[in-house]
């Protein structure tokens, strides 16, 4: 499974929603799954599929799908 | 003096306790390691956290650490991250924020420092544990905090309105979270101590101890085990309906 698949996973575990929902433009707070809760277990999620730990700040400024990336990025997750 | 909870109510899990080798927080971890769980002993005296897991056995493990380090924290954190997922401990479901420090101090000469001191070890850094606590906890829908607060903040006390803002913050804290993390499966409550038999009231003389003492119903000062017993229960399933509550171990103290 490569970074994007392990991503959309982690997303629809988190959000319950199908994976073809999963795309860079999904936004927080724009769709009902994606309220704060689920924000949190898809914090968790992420930590726990690509083995780090996020700091706050990223938390705060994981607003979308294509943001999640750059910010995974800079744990050294790369996309391609 | 024996825990009447019932055996095992923590197997399985893991716990982090912080000020692990205080007075109380000895106490939660041996109740803890009694009640099966995996504890992570928190505290930044290193050879007091050896000397306390060669005592309470191979089930504790010691974290050195500052709680009010921030960075320090989030490393504690992301070693326990990998200590589970390596299989090397199960997963955390209890944190207890138990380390704190009590300045007795009258307004017109408490100094800034002394204020910012309590409020970084009593609040900001609970608050802190919490958060990565919960990061770890949501995975699996289910965890239980419990914070070590005092009578008081629930009641204040002359001379001490830095601590007790201190731990009032914490209780608030306690009460939004409840309502915050029950979604995911979280519990957080809290204990709130009145007169405790620790090294943190040691320095009482026979005759201050005598009109604190008068305070109470019980007429007498509480066992750390009193305590541990408390928190421990608001740790397991045994208290599984009860969330954001602030259960008192004070032989009804009034402050």
């Amino acid at each position: 499974m490569d970074n994007q698949q392990k991503l959309q996973q982690a997303f629809t575990v988190a959000l319950g929603v199908q994976p073809d929902a999963v795309t860079d433009s999904l936004q927080y707070n724009t769709i009902p799954e994606w309220d704060s809760t689920a924000h949190m277990i898809l914090i968790a999620e992420l930590e726990n599929v690509f083995d780090v730990m996020l700091d706050t700040d990223d938390i705060i400024d994981m607003s979308s799908v294509k943001q999640a990336k750059v910010i995974l990025q800079k744990y050294d997750i790369n996309f391609a | 003096m024996t825990s009447t909870l019932p055996k095992g109510a923590l197997h399985h899990s893991t716990v982090l306790i912080t000020g692990a080798t205080g007075g109380i927080g000895r106490a939660v971890v041996a109740r803890c390691v009694a009640q099966g769980a995996t504890v992570l002993a928190a505290g930044r005296d290193e050879e007091a956290l050896v000397a306390l897991c060669k005592i309470a056995g191979k089930s504790v493990h010691p974290l050195v650490y500052d709680i009010t380090n921030e960075q320090a924290v989030k490393d504690a954190f992301r070693d326990i991250q990998k200590k589970v997922s390596d299989g090397l401990i199960p997963p955390l479901y209890g944190l207890v924020n138990n380390a704190g420090v009590m300045m007795e101090s009258p307004l017109s000469v408490t100094s800034m420092d002394k204020l910012k001191l309590q409020l970084n070890v009593n609040f900001l850094a609970p608050y802190q544990h919490m958060q990565y606590a919960a990061r770890l906890m949501s995975r699996l829908r289910k965890g239980s905090i419990v914070n070590v607060v005092s009578m008081v903040s629930e009641q204040g006390s002359a001379g001490m309105s830095a601590y007790a803002a201190s731990k009032a913050a914490l209780t608030g804290a306690t009460k939004s979270l409840a309502k915050e993390l029950s979604p995911v499966g979280i519990r957080v409550n809290a204990v709130a101590p009145g007169f405790i038999e620790t090294p943190l009231t040691d320095h009482y003389e026979a005759d201050a101890r005598k009109k604190v003492l008068q305070r109470a119903v019980m007429q007498r000062a509480g066992k750390p085990e009193e305590v541990a017993d408390a928190i421990v229960y608001l740790l397991s399933s045994q208290s599984s309906y009860t969330t954001g509550h602030i259960l008192p171990v004070d032989g009804m103290f009034t402050p």
